[in-house]
C-alpha cells in the first residue's frame, strides 16, 4: 500500500516537472512585458545613466531574456530564487516567512469548509424530493454565486462593523508577539503555553478562514448531495436494506464511503482555487501571508519576488493535487489493483 | 438539479412572447437548428433562467442609462459634504440618496456608473475567452493527435496557476487599462472553455451525422462549423453566462488591488478599496458596490445555472 502510494506520488511529481517548466517560462515572459522599469524606481533622483547601468548589471537585467531565464532556472532548482529588489533579502527567506501564514489560513479554511459543507450536503440529500428542495437548491445556488472576496467584505461588514466582536486586521493583536518557531501562529502559541495568545490568533484567523470556507462549502454540499443520490440508487443499498440494516448505518457505512470519492476529487481540484483565493482574503484582512507579499511585490515592481511567489503558488497547487491523488487511492480499493 | 427534475416540456407551450426578447439568438444551423431552438425555448421555461435574464437586462439598462439615472456627476467632489450618511439616516441629504464617500462624491451615482465598466468587461472578456477557448477546443477535439496533445498540455500547465495569481501577473506585465483587464481575463479563463468544450467535441464528433457530412463531401472546416459547432453551442452559451459572473468578480478584485482601470474611471472595486478605510464612519460606501457586485453576479449565475440544467445534462455536476 505504502509503496503503491509512493509510486503514485513519485509519478505525479515527475509529471509535474514539465508543467512547472512551462509555468516558470510563462511567469518569466509575462513579467518581461513590464512597461515600468523596476530599476528606475530604486535609484535616487540624482543617479546617472552609469549608475542605472551598474544596478541593472547587478541584477542581471542587462542580459537577454533567454539568458536571464537560464540563470534564474539554474539557481531556482538549487533553491535560490534570487534577491528581492525592494527588500534586499533573499526571496526564499521572504517566502519562507510568509508561507506558514497562508498554509495555516488555507488549512483552517478547508476544515471550516468541510464542517459546513458535509452537514450541508447531508441536509440537501435529506430534503430531496421534499417540499424544501427548491428553496434549499436556490439558497445553495445563491451561496455559490458569492466568491470568497465578497464573503470577506460581507463578514467584515457584519462582524467587524455591525457587531464588532471579531478582529479583522492582521494575524494577532498588537500586544502579542509570536515566538516564530514554526511560523504557524496556532502551533507556536500553543507550544509556548500562551493560551491567551492562542485564542487571539484563532480569533484573527476565524473571519478570513470563514470567508474562504463559505466560498468553498456550497461546492462540497452540491457534490456530496449528487453523489449520495447516485449512491442511493446502487444495488448494495437495496441489499443492505433487505438484510435489515438500519437506514442510518446504510448512510454512514455504505453510502457516505462511496460518495466520499467525488467529494475528495472536488476538494483536490478546487484546493488550488482555495489556495489562490487566500491572496485576496489576505489582502482584505491585512493577513501577512504569501498573498500580501505578492501584492506588495506587484506594487514595487519587484520582479524576483513576484516570480518566486508566483512559482511557489503553482508548486503548492501541484503538490495539493498530488496529495489528493494519493488519498484517492487510499479511499478507492478499485484503483489499487489497476495502479 | 435532481436527475428527475429536468423535463423538456413542448416548446410551443413554453415560449411566451415576452420572454423571447432575452433569449440568446438560436443558432441557424441546418442540421441541428430546430433542435437547438427547441432546447433554448425549453430553457426559457426555467424560473432560474428568467430571473437571471431579468437581472442581467436590468443591469444592462443601468449601465447604458447611467448618465440619466444618476442624480450627480460621479466624479464631482463636494468637499463640504464628505462621508454623508444615506438620505433616510439622521443627517442625510436627499441630494445624495446613498450618502457620499471620503471625497464627497455621490455613492449612488458612482455605483450606477460602476455598472458600465463591470458589464463591459463581463461581456467582452467572456466572449473573448469563449472565442479563444472554444476555437482551440474545436480544433483539438476534432483533429485529435498532436494538436490535441499540445492544447491539452497547455491547458494543464495553465491550470497549475491559481487564477488570481495569473491575472495579477498579467496585469503587472500588461499595465492597467480596460482593454488590458479584458485581455488578462481572456488569457486566464480561456481554459475553462477549452477543457469543457473539448470533451463535448469528442462526444459530438462520434455522432453519425459528422461522418455523414464528410461522406457528403463537406470539407473539414465545413464539418466543424456546420455540424460540430452547433452541437456544442448550447454548452458554450451556458459557459459564457457563467464566465460573465466570474469576469465581474475578477474586474472588481483587480480594481480593488488598483490594477484594473485608471483611477479616474468609476469601478466597484475602486469604490470598495476607497470605502474600506472609512468603513466605520460611512458604511454605505461599502455596502452599495458590494451589493451591486453580488446582484450582478447572482444574475449571471442564475442565468448560467438555469441554462446548464436545461441545456446540458453532462455539465450538471461539473464546477466550471
Amino acid at each position: 500500500m505504502l509503496r503503491l502510494i509512493g509510486g503514485i506520488v513519485l509519478r505525479r511529481l515527475i509529471g509535474a516537472v514539465p508543467v512547472m517548466l512551462v509555468v516558470s517560462v510563462v511567469v518569466f515572459v509575462v513579467l518581461r512585458l513590464l512597461p515600468a522599469d523596476p530599476i528606475g524606481m530604486m535609484l535616487p533622483p540624482n543617479a546617472t545613466a552609469a549608475d542605472a547601468q551598474a544596478l541593472r548589471a547587478e541584477f542581471g537585467l542587462d542580459q537577454s531574456i533567454g539568458r536571464q531565464f537560464a540563470i534564474w532556472l539554474g539557481r531556482a532548482v538549487q533553491g535560490d530564487l534570487g534577491v528581492s529588489i525592494h527588500f534586499h533579502e533573499p526571496v526564499t527567506r521572504l517566502i519562507g516567512g510568509a508561507l506558514p501564514a497562508t498554509i495555516e489560513l488555507a488549512l483552517a479554511a478547508l476544515v471550516l469548509a468541510l464542517a459546513i459543507g458535509l452537514p450541508g450536503g447531508l441536509l440537501l440529500f435529506a430534503v430531496r424530493r421534499r417540499r424544501g428542495e427548491l428553496a434549499a437548491g436556490l439558497a445553495v445556488g445563491t451561496l455559490m454565486s458569492i466568491p470568497s472576496f465578497l464573503w470577506a467584505l460581507l463578514l467584515i461588514l457584519l462582524f467587524g462593523v455591525s457587531f464588532p466582536i471579531l478582529p479583522f486586521t492582521g494575524r494577532v493583536g498588537g500586544s502579542v508577539t509570536l515566538p516564530g518557531w514554526t511560523g504557524f501562529a496556532l502551533v507556536d502559541t500553543l507550544a509556548a503555553g500562551h493560551f491567551r495568545d492562542f485564542v487571539d490568533a484563532a480569533a484573527h484567523l476565524l473571519l478570513p478562514a470563514l470567508a474562504l470556507a463559505l466560498g468553498f462549502a456550497p461546492l462540497i454540499m452540491r457534490v456530496l448531495r449528487s453523489s449520495l443520490i447516485d449512491a442511493a440508487a446502487e444495488e448494495y443499498v437495496m441489499v443492505a436494506r433487505l438484510r435489515g440494516v438500519s437506514e442510518r448505518r446504510i448512510l454512514v457505512r455504505h453510502m457516505l464511503k462511496n460518495a466520499a470519492l467525488p467529494t475528495v476529487t472536488l476538494i483536490g481540484v478546487q484546493f488550488g482555487f482555495l489556495f489562490g483565493g487566500t491572496l485576496l482574503v489576505e489582502l482584505i484582512y491585512s493577513f501577512p501571508g504569501l498573498g500580501n507579499l505578492m501584492v506588495q511585490a506587484v506594487r514595487d515592481h519587484d520582479l524576483p519576488l513576484l516570480q518566486g511567489v508566483a512559482v511557489v503558488f503553482c508548486v503548492a497547487v501541484l503538490l495539493a493535487n498530488t496529495l489528493v491523488d494519493a488519498l484517492y487511492v487510499v479511499l478507492n480499493p478499485r484503483l489499487r489493483r489497476v495502479a | 438539479m435532481s436527475p428527475a427534475a429536468d423535463p423538456s416540456p413542448p416548446a410551443g407551450r413554453t415560449a411566451p412572447s415576452g420572454a423571447g426578447t432575452v433569449a440568446p439568438p438560436a443558432p441557424a444551423a441546418p442540421a441541428t437548428g430546430g433542435f437547438a431552438r427547441a432546447r433554448l425555448a425549453a430553457a426559457l421555461a426555467s424560473r432560474e433562467v428568467r430571473i437571471g435574464a431579468a437581472i442581467v437586462v436590468l443591469m444592462l439598462l443601468v449601465a447604458v442609462l447611467a448618465p440619466w439615472l444618476a442624480p450627480n456627476d460621479p466624479a464631482n467632489q463636494d468637499l463640504l459634504a464628505t462621508l454623508q450618511p444615506p438620505a433616510w439616516a439622521p443627517g442625510g441629504d436627499f441630494r445624495y440618496p446613498l450618502g457620499t464617500d471620503s471625497l464627497g462624491r455621490c455613492v449612488l451615482s458612482r455605483t450606477l456608473f460602476g455598472a458600465r465598466i463591470a458589464l463591459l468587461v463581463a461581456f467582452a472578456a467572456a466572449i473573448g475567452a469563449a472565442l479563444v477557448g472554444s476555437t482551440l477546443a474545436l480544433l483539438a477535439g476534432y483533429a485529435g493527435g498532436r494538436i490535441d496533445g499540445l492544447v491539452s498540455r497547455t491547458v494543464d500547465a495553465w491550470m497549475a496557476f491559481p487564477p488570481v495569481v495569473l491575472s495579477l501577473l498579467l496585469m503587472v506585465g500588461l499595465g492597467t487599462g480596460v482593454f488590458n483587464v479584458i485581455l488578462a481575463i481572456v488569457l486566464v479563463d480561456w481554459t475553462r472553455f477549452c477543457r469543457v468544450v473539448r470533451s463535448e467535441v469528442l462526444v459530438v464528433r462520434r455522432r453519425d451525422y459528422v461522418p455523414a457530412a464528410r461522406l457528403l463531401g463537406f470539407t473539414h472546416a465545413q464539418t466543424l462549423l456546420r455540424e460540430v459547432l452547433p452541437g456544442v453551442l448550447p454548452l458554450i452559451i451556458t459557459l459564457i453566462s457563467l464566465e460573465m459572473g466570474i469576469a465581474v468578480i475578477v474586474e472588481a478584485t483587480l480594481s480593488f488591488v488598483g490594477l484594473s482601470v485608471p483611477a479616474s474611471t468609476v469601478a466597484w472595486g475602486v469604490m470598495i478599496a476607497d470605502a474600506r478605510s472609512y468603513m466605520h464612519e460611512a458604511v454605505w460606501g461599502m455596502i452599495a458596490p458590494v451589493g451591486a457586485i453580488l446582484f450582478t453576479v447572482i444574475g449571471f449565475n442564475l442565468l448560467g445555472d438555469g441554462l446548464r440544467q436545461s441545456l446540458d445534462a453532462r455539465l450538471r455536476h461539473a464546477r466550471i
